[in-house]
């Protein structure tokens, strides 16, 4: 076997000390693919060796929940998929902590789950969803490079790897500094407004307080985040620059126009169709779950993966669906959708009135 | 493509285990399994029942055994003893990178993890619950069989999609003739020992715990084994050790005597795991009428039709056992070059062709 990259042992003791904060006598799940084994046995490690049991979950397909096998769902009887089995629920009220480790041989594998069956786990899920989201529960999500992600990064594995852990392998204290500053005029502002190509809109964070993620709950971290009021989004956001992905299908040129926090109209230029149906899922769907603003002084382009995409510094994303009740949100939705938009080319955002960041550039 | 074989293997290991609607059955395996592990998936599920799915990179527990301190491989972490006392059934599907992995384990480690193991196995360990083990052909143990990918398929599909019924009928007249017997006396090169089966009734193996099955087995009165058996033909396999001409000497039940002609170290090493050790736990009749030649998997191997083999160590408490132990080792003997098997003085089989 070739020896394992050093940066692995890095990336892995970031995540085991730094994201989750591993203690002794806990457990923690790591829910991976076969293909992250270089990650997942360097986790391992680290966790027995601080005294920790690791509860392995590999499972060939990579989505966002992936204990269920997607196999076993496409043929159980419905009664079954939408209660979880009995010591799976129990195993997810009594983890610790929680670490997911992407590592997708095909980033399309996820997408042959008929949407109604998808739906249903998702409900199954739901329970510890609420738990993990719930403030002090220690949880990562990350990412472990494979050939599938860099092939629709549009890179060589090599160079897909250097990007991944340039995202990653940060002085995250200093990052905590830097944004918890650009964090608290957002705190103490009222309206945001976000002015870009084909974009004007505007929403209300009054009495909500943003967190910032300096590589606790994603990995890399690298943004801050909020729920907007729920029925404060008025006007139109175009996510003309970057194609819009969630779980495994893709949109072009998506326009979402809004109006009392509602998505009134809504189109894209490539597989509308997904769109339209992703917003009907529920009540929930047409309202906004999040604003973030990404900030990762590593990430400068979009590799067509949300938890890198959503955290490039100079872009802002829009999550459509469920809100983080962790900070204040009250939407609840089974999809949580985040698009991002480009600010660097000519965007800027505002805070009531007053321009806080042009052409993805902070002004003092 | 897939092997249209694998929707057969799937279903049969399926109907090894009987489930019920709504049961949770376990279904262990590595990542090689894929094929063999999303048929059996689809198989619970079209069963209405609830599959789940363990998949380890090393069956012997890889990185946390290693690195993991004493105190945490004392216990299981109660999730996993939850998870494990809470499902119905268990199925492990074993498809090895690499037979080796774990052989770097030191045996303190292992012991530990497997005696935490044990406890909470019994129910499957006593037939309580219904388990199932089986292959999947991968690489590495056609590699070790000394075959090629294919050659080593052939030979697996051969040996589980057999004929279970007549089987299973052929073997029963075979223990009904060890049932009633008292002595068994195996001869061979360099072996003749006794024991006894006083008391004790067999097992018939046709399609249960193990796929494929194929043999017939006891669990010897503890104290009775005397005289010396040689495993000359073929190497014992025990966590990725290979241990060449393993000998016994056995007086009253326990091994007195031990030697090997390779890894020597690692035997004794196990003979000391405990007291249980050193005395038989299994004597088995290998009848599968697919295996005939020797593959360095005791799966297989203890089912060669015309062997036998002895497991040093725990018992079967259904079958009478008294014997306990943190290790089992089952070693095969070959029987059908001038060997022998005489119940009670009477010759039974000879050169592996039954006298019946």
């Amino acid at each position: 076997m070739a020896a394992v990259d050093p940066r692995v042992e890095e990336y892995a003791r970031l995540l085991v000390e730094r994201s989750l904060g591993v203690q002794p006598g806990w457990q923690v799940m790591v829910i991976a693919t076969p293909l992250a084994r270089p990650l997942v046995e360097e986790v391992v490690r680290q966790i027995a060796r601080v005294g920790a049991w690791p509860l392995v979950r590999l499972s060939w397909v990579d989505t966002e929940q992936v204990a269920f096998e997607t196999l076993w769902a496409s043929e159980a009887p419905d009664g079954l998929l939408e209660t979880m089995a009995p010591s799976e629920a129990q195993t997810r009220r009594d983890l610790d902590a929680w670490m997911m480790i992407q590592a997708a041989e095909n980033t399309r594998a996820g997408s042959l789950l008929a949407p109604e069956r998808r739906l249903a786990l998702r409900k199954a899920y739901a329970e510890f969803n609420e738990r993990r989201l719930r403030p002090g529960f220690p949880w990562v999500g990350c990412l472990y490079p494979t050939p599938a992600f860099a092939q629709d990064a549009g890179m060589t594995l090599a160079d897909f790897e250097d990007f991944v852990y340039g995202a990653c392998l940060l002085d995250w204290d200093a990052e905590r500094d830097r944004m918890a500053r650009h964090a608290e005029r957002f705190d103490a502002a009222e309206t945001v407004r976000i002015v870009g190509a084909g974009t004007d809109l505007t929403l209300s964070l009054d009495g909500r307080s943003g967190l910032v993620d300096d590589a606790h709950y994603n990995m890399p971290g690298g943004e801050f985040f909020y729920s907007p009021l729920e029925d404060s989004a008025e006007g139109v956001v175009e996510f003309s620059e970057f194609p819009a992905a969630y779980q495994g299908n893709v949109c072009e040129g998506v326009r979402l126009r809004f109006e009392a926090g509602e998505v009134v109209d809504a189109s894209a230029t490539g597989n509308e169709e997904f769109l339209l149906a992703a917003l009907d899922t529920d009540e929930g769907a047409r309202r906004l779950g999040e604003l973030g603003i990404g900030c990762n002084p590593g990430i400068q382009r979009h590799t067509r993966n949300t938890l890198f995409d959503e955290k490039i510094d100079g872009t802002v994303h829009l999550a459509i669906g469920s809100g983080l009740a962790f900070v204040g949100g009250e939407n609840r939705s089974a999809i949580h959708w985040d698009m991002v938009k480009e600010l660097r080319s000519g965007g800027r955002i505002e805070l009531d009135g007053e321009i806080v960041q042009e052409n993805g550039r902070w002004v003092r | 493509m897939s092997d249209p074989r694998t929707e057969d293997y799937a279903r049969l290991i399926v109907d090894c285990v009987q489930p019920e609607p709504g049961w949770n059955v376990l279904v262990r395996s590595q990542p090689l399994g894929k094929p063999l592990v999303q048929a059996v998936t689809r198989e619970l599920a079209r069963r209405g029942t609830r599959a789940l799915v363990r998949l380890r990179f090393e069956s012997a527990g890889g990185v946390f055994v290693r690195e993991a301190p004493l105190e945490l491989l004392r216990e299981l972490p109660s999730i996993d003893r939850h998870e494990v006392e809470t499902a119905d059934s268990y199925i492990a599907i074993v498809a090895p990178e690499n037979t080796r992995e774990g052989a770097d384990v030191p045996a303190e480690r292992s012991g530990l993890l497997m005696a935490a193991l044990r406890e909470v196995q019994q129910p499957f360990l006593s037939d309580e619950k219904p388990w199932t083990g089986c292959y999947w052909p991968t690489e590495a143990v056609a590699q070790d069989a000394g075959m090629t990918l294919p050659e080593f398929e052939d030979f697996l599909f051969g040996a589980v999609l057999v004929d279970w019924d007549a089987l299973a009928q052929d073997m029963q007249r075979i223990a009904e003739r060890f049932d009633r017997a008292e002595t068994v006396r195996l001869v061979g090169a360099d072996t003749d020992l006794t024991f006894s089966l006083a008391g004790r009734e067999g097992k018939v193996d046709a399609l249960g715990a193990n796929v494929p099955g194929g043999e017939v087995f006891y669990s010897p009165v503890e104290d009775s084994a005397e005289g010396v058996i040689s495993f000359s033909e073929y190497p014992a396999c025990y966590l990725g050790h290979e241990v060449t001409g393993v000998r016994f000497r056995f007086e009253g039940g326990r091994i007195v005597e031990a030697s090997a002609d390779a890894d020597e170290e690692f035997l004794l090493g196990t003979l000391d795991t405990d007291e249980g050790a050193r005395r038989l736990g299994e004597f088995g009749i290998g009848c599968n009428p697919g295996i005939q030649r020797h593959v360095k998997n005791t799966l297989f191997d203890e089912k060669i039709e015309g062997t036998v083999h002895l497991a040093i160590g725990t018992g079967f408490p259904q079958l009478g056992s008294t014997n306990r132990s943190a290790i089992h080792w089952d070693i095969v003997k070959d029987l059908r070059n001038g060997g022998r098997i005489e119940l009670d003085g009477e010759t039974v089989q000879e050169n592996g062709a039954w006298r019946l």
